[in-house]
């Protein structure tokens, strides 16, 4: 599964010629200069809880959020740097995330396909040529990139998950996935089951 | 020009009514502006986020920002504006008497402003309402699960009339806890002598980072009061709303059309028909203003659109941290609307 996910994920940033994993995301409205390509991915590290507290905008919090969409629908800004899971009634949970770098930010509909505990992490190839001290393989688990839950965004290589590096959220530093502090998304996957719709939006384009 | 203007000012004030002041100098902001090569915003003394003046004089914040892309629009230049500090008490009339060209003084559009003061609001820039502050431990998600509780409230304001209707119609006990001053406000709560706090949601996230532990509280989504905040501007004087409203519109236009501070350059090589008028490449949507067909791009140069004033100002990049809510575009869940540019 793992595998041909990834394999797709080769296939489609080919196909659309990025430059995979380059090295400057920073953004206009993240909180502080992006993180180099050696801090995106710190294997091992596991964070203290004071670094998971997050504070002001990127807590979660219940919002005013005003749409027609259904009760249960994940709408993700990208620009915003929030993820909102909407909860009827002119509200929304909100939580903070950190999305994909300049050029790897994407819009669109997709629906959750699968949902997983302490996913395994298998950087891609992209990933290991320029990081060659990365492990190939990484069992689920406190320390590993992908956090403590992941949940699948249609047949796609993005995903929504966790992360071991709280600081990273309000920024744009991800290759596409959205990530969330480890409690966040632990909340978030027990509120919603495969098959949830998610929206992604972003600014628009000159 | 000039001379006509002057004119008119010594005969208004040897007749000594300042209604006839008005009157004499109608569509003439523009021209007085020009002339003075300065346009005169009326901003709050001081309000957090809003518009404060550094030790330098320095003016910043989102009201602030409003007052800096008028003068842009029309000058190119975001310097050329005069700050004039307000109270809540001295604003309207300060328009009135033409101490000021436009007042963005976080001040709400109701219709006696319009029909009893002679004023006209430009537009709205912030959606503002009543809600309510709370501890974060106590897991709340609306007003309605707060029956039973002591509000803290300012002497004063509609704050507390409000939060009664609203208590009241919904069959919920209550007890205000009035303050005198805005320190005796966020003390009251601070030290638990109230449950909550009520007052407008702008203010109560500036109210909360006084709090001792700004993080242990949240403010409720929802919202009892409409308070539409906006520029104002003598109601006499069609060309200058004009403007007014749509140096507004054109921020908010920007944002929608991904014109940004920063990409002021890239949007010149756009093709969209939308961007292309904008930035003053189709059409002469400038001139009949009297402005540089570039006019709207020369805001956007200056401070930004208006995602990025708010989010530089009161949003995510300020201490405030205030959500963009209904103060998002509508075709994002706001109702932020402008009307095109064509």
């Amino acid at each position: 599964m793992i595998a041909s996910l990834f394999s797709r994920f080769t296939v489609a940033t080919l196909a659309a010629g990025a430059m995979l994993f380059a090295v400057n995301g920073a953004s206009a409205q993240g909180r502080g200069p992006a993180a180099s390509l050696n801090d995106i991915e710190k294997p091992g590290y596991t964070p203290t809880p004071d670094e998971e507290r997050l504070t002001g905008p990127w807590a979660k919090q219940v919002v005013y959020f005003r749409t027609t969409e259904e009760p249960g629908t994940i709408i993700v800004h990208t620009s915003e740097r929030h993820l909102y899971l909407v909860m009827g009634n002119g509200r929304a949970m909100r939580y903070g995330i950190g999305v994909g770098r300049e050029g790897f930010q994407w819009a669109g509909l997709l629906k959750i396909t699968r949902k997983q505990e302490w996913p395994d992490w298998r950087p891609p190839p992209e990933m290991i040529q320029r990081q060659p001290y990365l492990p190939r393989f990484m069992a689920g688990g406190p320390g590993n990139p992908m956090g403590a839950r992941a949940l699948y965004l249609g047949s796609t290589i993005y995903r929504i998950h966790g992360t071991n590096q709280p600081h990273t959220i309000g920024s744009a530093v991800s290759s596409g996935c959205f990530r969330l502090v480890n409690a966040d998304v632990a909340d978030l996957y027990e509120r919603v089951p495969v098959g949830t719709k998610v929206i992604v939006r972003h600014g628009a384009s000159l | 020009m000039i001379g006509s203007f002057k004119r008119l000012l010594v005969g208004a004030a040897s007749l000594g009514a300042l209604a006839l002041t008005a009157t004499g100098l109608q569509a003439q902001t523009f021209e007085a502006v020009k002339a003075r090569s300065e346009l005169l915003c009326g901003v709050s003394q001081g309000l957090l986020g809003f518009s404060s003046a550094d030790g330098k004089g320095e003016w910043s914040g989102f009201d602030v920002d409003f007052c800096r892309a008028i003068a842009a629009a029309i000058f190119n230049d975001p310097k050329k504006v005069r700050f004039v500090a307000l109270n809540a008490a001295e604003r309207f009339g300060a328009l009135r008497e033409n101490k000021i060209d436009v007042l963005i003084r976080n001040s709400t559009w109701t219709m006696s402003r319009e029909t009893e003061l002679g004023l006209a609001f430009a537009g709205i820039n912030y959606h503002d309402g009543q809600g309510f502050l709370v501890a974060r431990k106590r897991n709340l998600t609306s007003v309605l699960e707060l029956d039973n509780s002591k509000i803290c409230v300012q002497e004063g304001t509609t704050s507390a009339d409000n939060a009664t209707d609203f208590f009241r119609s919904n069959d919920m006990k209550f007890e205000m806890v009035v303050a005198k001053s805005l320190e005796e406000l966020g003390k009251n709560y601070d030290t638990g002598k109230c449950d909550t706090l009520s007052s407008d949601v702008s203010q109560l996230y500036s109210e909360r980072l006084s709090l001792t532990r700004p993080d242990d509280h949240v403010i409720l989504p929802d919202v009892i009061s409409k308070e539409p905040l906006g520029p104002v501007v003598r109601a006499n004087d069609m060309k200058w709303f004009t403007l007014v409203k749509w140096v507004n519109y054109a921020l908010i236009n920007a944002e929608e059309l991904g014109i940004t501070g920063a990409n002021t350059e890239q949007a010149k090589a756009s093709k969209k028909p939308d961007v292309r008028r904008f930035i003053g490449a189709d059409g002469k949507f400038g001139e009949p203003l009297g402005l540089a067909n570039d006019w709207a791009l020369n805001a956007v140069r200056a401070v930004g659109n208006y995602g990025e004033i708010f989010e530089r100002n009161v949003g995510n990049g300020s201490k405030l941290a205030i959500p963009r809510g209904i103060n998002q575009l509508w075709n994002m869940g706001g109702i932020l609307y402008a009307p095109p540019i064509r």
